[in-house]
């Protein structure tokens, strides 16, 4: 347990650390600053959904690039091998780091909050869905950033990582709806149990499911497994 | 505290540690010579729990590197040959990142910090960001590491390389030091290294243990023994002929020098005296004699080319 938190610190500090941590907060808070312009104008209804209905999109290349250095650049740099020879599991080196860009995304998300503290101040927006919104955007962090760190564990080199974690997420994400129109019975069905922004649409409606949180907690369990196997597997080769 | 049997690893098809057998007791300095790509490299990192070894076995203080990991990497301090640390972080943090990973507590952690830095000579850097120091303070930084947790073994890789002649005294002096208080086991290609730090010495050569002993040892095994060189005026045939009568002689190499005679003699044992009483009878007047006993770079060079002449 103190492994983790110890490898966590120690990643958070390289997050803070490195410029891409700062690009990617600044891009984030960017894009999704000129989005939320929009909802605030005479006579709108006081929601935030246009934004947090768009940023799972952001998200997709946005996670990513948070989570390309956890894994890659220890490859990269050698120190793998001092990781690997200390007395640390390869599960709680995966587990400090994903925890780091999650602590990373998480700071990241909240940044967003000034958005909503400015819309409580010019009129009443609903708590209850606004919440909800965002748990369902933490969600899609804990699932992408899983995802992310499983891709960075794939490669030495971040570039490569970045795009082996955003592109199948742009597929997923920018696509679904494009899915769902083109397919049908039993392939729509499966895929919908799998579509981001169908669960994220419920989470923004105020409607919290289980299957939502099911599906997501599951993804980064799943991703997280994998990436424990991957790096496992770099010892035999 | 070191026992390997029947070492093999093989990265696909390509064998780079080849049943290798050896042990090593507690206390013992023992070095692993030989060229790169010998297997160096591979046989620590079996030791170390980083790699798994495609058969054999290995135990380190007790502990099988295969099933009981855990164990082993507690007991060991490992300096790798790349030395990898985070440019990012200073070398206080990093300790401090590192000493977490060892399981001490923070009293602990600082005190090994302390006793660390004092050791490697990092007092001046310990602030500094790793990123800005050179490559001799970096590897005093990884061996800082390597000693922050006390471990019975310490296993380095190549721990003088890059180094400065400075560095290298200093490293060399430090391994001896650290000698009376723990097991080391080093590698490294170069012989006067291994020579001047290390009890004991393991030459391996394609995977395999070619030799092992002491330095003197393994100078005794050489065959040719010892070589004098002498200089004496006088006509290099009869110079020849007269030292090739000496007793003991079993090759006479000659060339003129200036109006001298420089003879190379082997022979079984120290002829100088012998020479000597020669060139007063004779009246051949003297002006060098000296004995060269054989180094461990020519054995180390013989052995490694009778290994490459007895593979063909």
């Amino acid at each position: 347990m103190r492994n983790t938190v110890a490898i966590m610190q120690r990643e958070l500090l390289s997050l803070f650390f490195s410029p891409i941590g700062y690009i990617v907060i600044t891009g984030f808070l960017l894009i999704t600053g000129v989005l939320v312009m929009d909802s605030f104008g005479p006579g709108k209804p006081a929601t935030l959904r246009s934004v947090f209905g768009f940023t799972p999109y952001v998200l997709t290349f946005i996670v990513p690039a948070i989570a390309m250095r956890t894994i890659s650049e220890e490859y990269r740099s050698g120190t793998i091998e001092t990781l690997m020879t200390a007395p640390v599991s390869d599960v709680q080196m995966v587990i400090g780091k994903y925890l780091a860009a999650l602590v990373f995304y998480v700071i990241m998300l909240a940044s967003t909050l000034i958005y909503l503290i400015l819309m409580m101040i010019f009129g009443s927006p609903d708590m209850g869905a606004s919440l909800s919104s965002y748990l369902g955007l933490l969600l899609v962090g804990v699932a992408f950033t899983a995802f992310g760190v499983f891709a960075s564990s794939l490669t030495r080199n971040q570039i490569v990582a970045w795009i082996v974690g955003a592109v199948p997420l742009i597929l997923f994400v920018w696509f679904a709806g494009f899915i769902v129109d083109r397919t049908e019975g039993w392939m729509r069905d499966a895929f919908q149990r799998v579509n981001v922004v169908r669960h994220l649409d419920q989470f923004n409606r105020g409607l919290v499911t289980l299957e939502g949180l099911v599906f997501f907690v599951g993804a980064a369990a799943l991703f997280l497994f994998l990436t424990v196997k991957v790096v496992e597997s770099h010892r035999w080769r | 505290m070191i026992e390997v049997r029947n070492l093999a690893k093989y990265y696909g098809s390509v064998r780079a540690v080849d049943n290798v057998s050896f042990t090593i007791a507690e206390g013992e300095v023992v070095g692993f010579l030989g060229p790169n790509g010998a297997g160096k490299t591979t046989t620590l990192r079996v030791l170390t729990c980083y790699q798994p070894a495609t058969s054999g076995s290995a135990k380190v203080a007790g502990h099988d590197v295969f099933t009981e990991s855990m164990a082993v990497r507690r007991e060991v301090g490992y300096l790798p040959e790349s030395v990898p640390l985070y440019p990012e972080m200073r070398v206080r943090e990093y300790l401090h990142f590192r000493g977490k990973l060892r399981g001490l507590d923070r009293s602990r952690r600082n005190a090994a910090i302390a006793r660390v830095s004092e050791r490697c000579w990092l007092a001046d850097v310990i602030n500094r960001p790793i990123s800005q120091l050179s490559k001799g303070f970096r590897q005093r930084v990884g061996l800082a590491d390597a000693l922050l947790h006390n471990p019975r073994v310490l296993i380095m890789d190549e721990p003088t390389i890059g180094l400065d002649p400075a560095q290298i005294r200093e490293t060399r002096s430090l391994i001896r030091e650290l000698a009376q208080e723990h097991t080391v086991l080093l590698s490294s290609h170069i012989l006067p290294e291994v020579e001047v730090t290390c009890r004991r010495i393991i030459i391996i050569h394609r995977g395999k243990i070619v030799a092992s002993g002491t330095p003197a040892e393994l100078r005794q095994r050489i065959s040719a023994g010892s070589q004098l060189i002498a200089e004496l005026k006088g006509p290099e045939a009869e110079v020849t002929a007269g030292i090739r009568k000496l007793d003991g002689v079993s090759d006479v190499h000659s060339e003129p020098a200036d109006g001298w005679t420089r003879v190379t003699v082997s022979a079984r044992h120290d002829l100088r005296e012998a020479i000597y009483k020669l060139s007063a009878e004779k009246g051949w007047p003297l002006r060098e004699l000296r004995r060269d006993v054989a180094s461990l770079e020519d054995f180390f060079v013989k052995i490694v080319a009778g290994a490459h002449e007895a593979e063909g």
